[in-house]
């Protein structure tokens, strides 16, 4: 569906990507991972046409997307960053409604309605529909502001950290959500996250980068190994299994960082 | 008084505003009161059309709501080349080139200027607004810097004439440039018009503008120009207003609630004709021209602005 090549991206003489090639496979959840500056939010943000690669193709159902136009790429591609501040004063019905943006323009029909209603009651935020997002709490901003990208109905949706500064009962939520639009709607999922342990247990695949350049690539039961972690993070990895999932254990390491 | 209704309140007190305005102690003397003051009348609607729009698309390209499009150093070229045309040619030289010919040099310069940073600073893909404001601050401060030492040169007399034309004042339009101001506006507001609901998703930010398919260099470098051009002529009209626009801009935002658009531009400009109307209706008729129109909106605009915070306190 969405594919990369040889994508690489470069600030000055600093480059932060090179030659990255990739696909992610449709219908699936994919967890981008790697330390800080491995180029993971560079990697998004140029899949997301937020910025210029330097070199390199993205590939939409095999059409380079240079060819298509800003307005039409939001009916395929949603992107949500990590939540800005912005000093606009909107109720969480409002926010999400700008999801249907790309379809709309503005003028809200009956099917958009319908679509925002969805939205909001697929990540149980009836309650907050008329609260003013200034005055929600973090986590439930994020989760306004993921309402807002399911609305845009796109089959891909590209997520940069959305779990930072939240609880663990917000993570769960969102995560939660995530697999959800895979595995009830079909979505294509690909998100930048730095918690292991999530990426571990909702994601059906794994794209590791360290350096800008990638790792290793895989199913998530295959790429979940001690042996890749270590090698990815430089950590003691310890994988405990249980029935309810995976706990990647590296809080204590036994030989030293 | 939300949306709509603040709307339609604000339209019919512009109405009844411009009716006292034109009307009172007019004698209903229809051969020389009365078409001076509509030609004045006309002055304070191109005008203050020109400031709401101007400002609130600003505000809304910028992503903040204390700064106006003055920031930019559109106004500072204005007073600038106000002060070479009295050093070089003198009073006498205002004359010779006519208030038409100054509206029309003036406002191409202030458009030259525009065109030449938006170029310079937005060119080939480059789209970061926070450097073009920095470079906008410092240039008003050196153009500014520059019409001081003018300033020093000219005549105490020529110096009288700069501040006069310093001010934003209402009195030296002419039908000719309100003419050439109305096909300029109208052309402004027929383009701009059109991408509208895009402004409002704007506020979101770049890059959450982007996700939801709006092509933001295009934008702000389509909707700069516009502003340039509404610069352009409030100021070669009426002169420097400053940031009478923050008034304008937050006072619009207060009364509609709202960031969409569509209620705040329009409310925006009912708004500024009427602070206009009332400023120049106190002028003419209260302090019989001590007093400038400036000085009366910043005073009268500020008080009402800081009676609003109070009042509506958070929901700014």
């Amino acid at each position: 569906m969405i594919t990369v090549q040889n994508l690489s991206k470069a600030y000055g003489t600093k480059t932060v990507l090179s030659a990255v090639s990739a696909g992610f496979p449709p219908g699936c959840v994919t967890s981008v991972i790697g330390p800080n500056g491995a180029g993971k939010s560079t990697l998004l943000m140029l899949m997301a046409r937020l910025s210029e690669p330097s070199s390199g193709d993205i590939f939409f159902d095999g059409k380079p997307v240079k060819g298509i136009p800003t307005s039409e790429y939001a009916k395929r591609v949603a992107t949500l960053r990590q939540s800005s501040d912005f000093n606009m004063r909107l109720t969480v019905g409002e926010l999400v409604a700008f999801g249907r943006f790309p379809y709309s323009r503005g003028v809200i029909n009956d099917n958009d309605r319908r679509v925002i209603d969805e939205s909001i009651e697929f990540l149980s935020l009836e309650p907050l529909r008329n609260a003013y997002i200034d005055e929600i709490s973090g986590g439930q901003r994020q989760m306004a502001f993921l309402a807002m990208t399911i609305a845009q109905q796109t089959p891909v949706l590209l997520l940069d950290e959305p779990l930072n500064n939240l609880d663990m009962k917000h993570a769960v939520q969102i995560m939660h959500a995530l697999r959800r639009l895979c595995d009830e709607q079909g979505r294509t999922v690909v998100l930048v996250i730095h918690d292991i342990n999530f990426a571990a247990n909702y994601s059906d695949h794994i794209l590791a980068l360290k350096g800008g350049q990638i790792r290793f690539n895989g199913p998530s039961g295959e790429t979940i190994t001690e042996a890749l972690l270590h090698d990815l993070y430089d950590l003691d990895f310890e994988i405990l299994s249980s029935e309810r999932g995976c706990v990647c254990d590296y809080f204590t390491p036994r030989s030293g960082v | 008084m939300k949306g709509k209704g603040a709307l339609w309140t604000i339209f019919l007190a512009v109405i009844v505003l411009a009716l006292v305005f034109v009307f009172a102690g007019s004698g209903l003397n229809f051969e020389y009161i009365i078409p001076k003051r509509l030609i004045r009348l006309a002055a304070i609607i191109v005008g203050g059309i020109c400031v709401a729009l101007s400002s609130i698309i600003f505000q809304t390209l910028v992503n903040n709501r204390i700064l106006t499009p003055a920031i930019m150093g559109y106004e500072a070229v204005y007073l600038m080349w106000q002060s070479m045309l009295l050093l070089v040619l003198g009073t006498q030289g205002l004359v010779t080139i006519g208030s038409g010919g100054n509206f029309f040099i003036s406002s191409i310069l202030v458009l030259l200027y525009s065109w030449v940073i938006h170029r310079w600073l937005l060119g080939n893909g480059n789209n970061d607004i926070y450097r073009l404001l920095l470079v906008g601050l410092v240039l008003t401060m050196v153009i500014s810097t520059l019409t001081q030492f003018v300033q020093l040169r000219i005549s105490p007399g020529e110096f009288a004439v700069f501040q006069g034309l310093s001010y934003a004042s209402f009195n030296r339009a002419q039908p000719a440039t309100l003419l050439y101001s109305l096909v300029a506006l109208t052309g402004v507001c027929v383009v701009g018009r059109k991408y509208l609901p895009e402004l409002d998703v704007l506020a979101l930010g770049r890059d959450q503008a982007m996700s939801l398919g709006v092509n933001h260099s295009k934008l702000v470098g389509l909707y700069l120009a516009l502003i340039a051009i509404l610069v352009a002529v409030s100021t070669s009209l009426i002169g420097p207003t400053a940031f009478l626009g923050i008034f304008v801009a937050n006072i619009a935002y207060a009364l509609t609630a709202s960031r969409r658009h569509r209620l705040t531009l329009p409310t925006g400009c009912a708004i500024a004709i009427a602070i206009f109307l009332v400023a120049q209706f106190l002028v003419e008729h209260v302090f019989n021209y001590k007093t400038t129109v400036s000085i009366l909106v910043n005073l009268v605009c500020g008080a009402y602005f800081l009676l609003l915070t109070v009042r509506v306190r958070g929901t700014l």
